[in-house]
């Protein structure tokens, strides 16, 4: 397949890749308009006090071109290039894939018993289609606006694939539905969105998943945004699990609008990347909203992640509890930011935030920042943060047990995480996290 | 201590020195412990016991700065902890450690699959470990819990305890494993230790206290005093320093003092 890759980011880029999605009028303005602010906004710098820790002046931004493909389905699972197959996260079932390729090419598949039911899983861009009101009343527009900083406007200006997830009024589905972004082409910019709208008291679980080629010669850009808006009374499970190779670099916001009475469960599982910045933001809107927020993390060699919490409190009687945890190995740098903001009318809210990190080696380093803005007076409010090395007590007990030492940090690391894991009631994505960092231990 | 005792001795301690930070705690120990015999070492708190027991099986913060160690005739010094684990040593720990979120049927498993050098099958480990706790008096969710966490000072010993039984061990240190118990655990423990006894298992029973000797029977009693061993002698010598204390025995030297 020939790839109509673009220049550089660029407003040529923009209306190239608004041309090849065939884009409607109002999508191509809301791209124009936010390239403009992109245009308008510099990329941050440790001068900012957000990114003083994670400094991205080495990345050569215009080294990575975005892909200008018009969409094409792949009609058959099987027709998916093997290595992509051989990663898709392993579930006893599922109800529903979505496969978005870095040159245009699609795959998505859904239980016909659910899309009868009026469930609606596409690509992003048939759903700009398939369900224009949807798209259009939320699409950064509402949770994440492209002026919410550079990289935002960068995606609401390129953006392309993704997926978008519609389930109706009081529809369930039991078996989770899967998202796969796969990044193959060198040096590919890609801009992947999720869009997950759950009408009233209606339940799913989405698991969106990043992947590439491992290694670190593969170098490649994503600059993700994902947009949550779970209904009065649903109940919505979003994992993201980012497996991207070591020369990758990955910017995404997450965001979140809770309405009343809404479960909610995030899991952000960060495995891979060369750097990663992933801002996720809660924002409980309604009353008796009730999120957990956790975050598994490891890094190695030469890896740099940063993860930044929002756990925002608009409405009284809401809850957030929120759990990361952050595994470093080598020279592995990690930053934690969490902010706890609590507004004036959300009186009776109970906010919990805790990060701990475990460090493998005296070469890691990890930050942890919390941040907290209270402005009612009736409210509960726990914070705490660990940064610590491997207990060397624990380690000569395991060893005197017989475990060599690799066996033994394994055991520790996977005792460290279980926390976690634990409250993940979805195997196939335990294995494999269990699995990927086991590995990870070895090389 | 003669030559034909030295090459019979599953463990052979001779003239160990040994010392944390630079400061010697250990003033040279000669120790023979041959297979089928049980060894127990008493000695006031500070005299060196703890020390010796870690020595033994090789943590990092003990270090030997004279004399040796040797297992079925092998230097212990090069070897890390899981060497000697697999080379037949087991330590039962005076205050074993917590490992959060880490269950003790998963640890055991990988523990004795270590040990063996081999995987044991699933259900023939789950077998033994469950006839083996009931014969420790311990309930089956035990094996659910993680390793150590929340557990009390009787289950704590008894883990100890369970791990030796699966590990087999050919030489067992028990450091202060009397120590925290009510009676009643600690003739649990002593029951579990007694039904390992055998011609194949030498043990050394590190102790401050007479009263467990009432239950596991030694067939020599040391006395440890200021890193050295002052007294040897058979099971009397357990009953003369009840009578007499570590002072009475040890003469001058045994203050007693703490470190």
């Amino acid at each position: 397949m020939t790839l109509q890759q673009t220049t550089g980011l660029s407003r040529a880029a923009v209306e190239a890749v608004a041309r090849a999605s065939a884009d409607p009028d109002w999508l191509r303005a809301r791209r124009l308009e936010a390239w403009a602010a992109c245009e308008q906004t510099p990329f941050p710098t440790v001068q900012d006090e957000d990114w003083r820790r994670t400094d991205i002046s080495g990345i050569d931004f215009d080294a990575f071109a975005p892909v200008a493909a018009p969409p094409q389905a792949v009609a058959r699972f099987a027709d998916l290039p093997a290595a992509l197959r051989g990663v898709l996260a392993e579930e006893s079932g599922r109800a529903g894939l979505v496969v978005q390729l870095d040159d245009g090419r699609y795959y998505v598949e859904l239980d016909p018993a659910l899309a009868a039911k009026g469930v609606v899983l596409t690509t992003l861009a048939q759903g700009v289609r398939a369900l224009p009101q949807v798209v259009r009343g939320h699409l950064m527009t509402r949770a994440v606006r492209p002026s919410a900083s550079k990289f935002a406007a960068l995606h609401g200006a390129l953006w392309s694939g993704g997926a978008l997830l519609y389930v109706p009024p009081g529809v369930t589905i039991e078996q989770p539905i899967l998202s796969v972004t796969w990044l193959a082409t060198p040096q590919v910019a890609l801009f992947p969105h999720a869009l997950v709208v759950l009408d009233s008291a209606a339940s799913a679980t989405f698991i969106d998943q990043q992947v590439s080629p491992p290694g670190e010669r593969f170098a490649a850009l994503s600059v993700g945004v994902v947009e949550l808006f779970p209904g009065p009374g649903s109940n919505l499970r979003y994992v993201t699990l980012s497996e991207l190779g070591r020369g990758v670099y990955a910017f995404n916001h997450q965001q979140t609008i809770a309405e009343r009475d809404v479960q909610l469960n995030l899991l952000a599982v960060g495995l891979g990347g060369r750097l990663t910045r992933q801002h996720v933001e809660t924002s409980l809107v309604g009353p008796g909203a009730n999120a957990e927020m956790l975050g598994l993390v490891f890094a190695a060699a030469d890896q740099h992640v940063d993860y930044d919490t929002v756990q925002e409190h608009v409405a009284g009687h809401t809850t957030s509890d929120l759990l990361y945890k952050t595994a470093l190995r080598h020279n592995a740098r990690s930053v934690y930011s969490g902010l706890i903001r609590i507004h004036k009318d959300a009186q009776r809210s109970d906010a919990y935030q805790a990060n701990r990190n475990l460090l493998l080696s005296d070469e890691a380093r990890a930050d942890s920042i919390p941040k907290l803005e209270i402005e009612a007076n009736d409210v509960r409010c726990t914070h705490g943060a660990t940064i610590g090395p491997v207990d060397e007590e624990q380690l000569f007990y395991l060893m005197a047990r017989g475990l060599d030492r690799v066996h033994a940090e394994e055991l520790i690391v996977e005792g460290f995480f279980h926390e976690v894991t634990d409250r993940i009631p979805l195997e196939g994505i335990r294995e494999r996290i269990a699995a990927t960092i086991a590995q990870r231990l070895r090389e | 201590m003669t030559t034909e005792v030295a090459t019979k001795a599953a463990l052979m301690i001779e003239d160990l020195r040994v010392a944390i930070e630079g400061k010697e705690i250990l003033h040279g120990v000669d120790l023979a412990v041959r297979k089928g015999e049980v060894h127990a070492l008493m000695g006031p708190n500070g005299s060196g016991k703890s020390t010796l027991a870690s020595t033994l099986m090789g943590h990092p913060r003990y270090e030997i700065t004279g004399g040796r160690v040797l297992l079925n005739g092998e230097d212990l010094a090069e070897l890390s902890a899981d060497e000697r684990a697999k080379k037949g040593l087991f330590l039962a720990f005076q205050y074993p450690v917590a490992v959060p979120g880490v269950t003790m049927v998963n640890f055991l498993r990988l523990a004795v699959n270590g040990v063996r050098g081999q995987d044991v099958p699933v259900a023939q480990f789950r077998k033994q470990l469950l006839e083996t706790m009931k014969l420790l008096s311990m309930d089956e969710s035990f094996a659910r819990r993680y390793v150590n966490e929340g557990f009390s000072g009787g289950e704590k010993k008894r883990a100890e305890i369970l791990q030796m039984a699966l590990l087999k061990p050919q030489v067992a240190v028990l450091d202060e494993t009397d120590s925290g118990l009510d009676i009643d655990a600690l003739k649990i423990v002593a029951n579990g230790v007694n039904r390992l006894l055998g011609p194949d298992l030498g043990v050394l029973v590190i102790t401050h206290y007479q009263r467990l000797l009432n239950y596991i029977q030694p067939h020599f009693v040391h006395v440890m005093v200021d890193g050295r061993i002052v007294r040897s002698g058979g099971s009397e010598l357990a009953l003369e320093l009840e009578a007499e204390g570590y002072d009475g025995i040890a003469g001058k030297n045994g203050s007693g003092k703490e470190q």
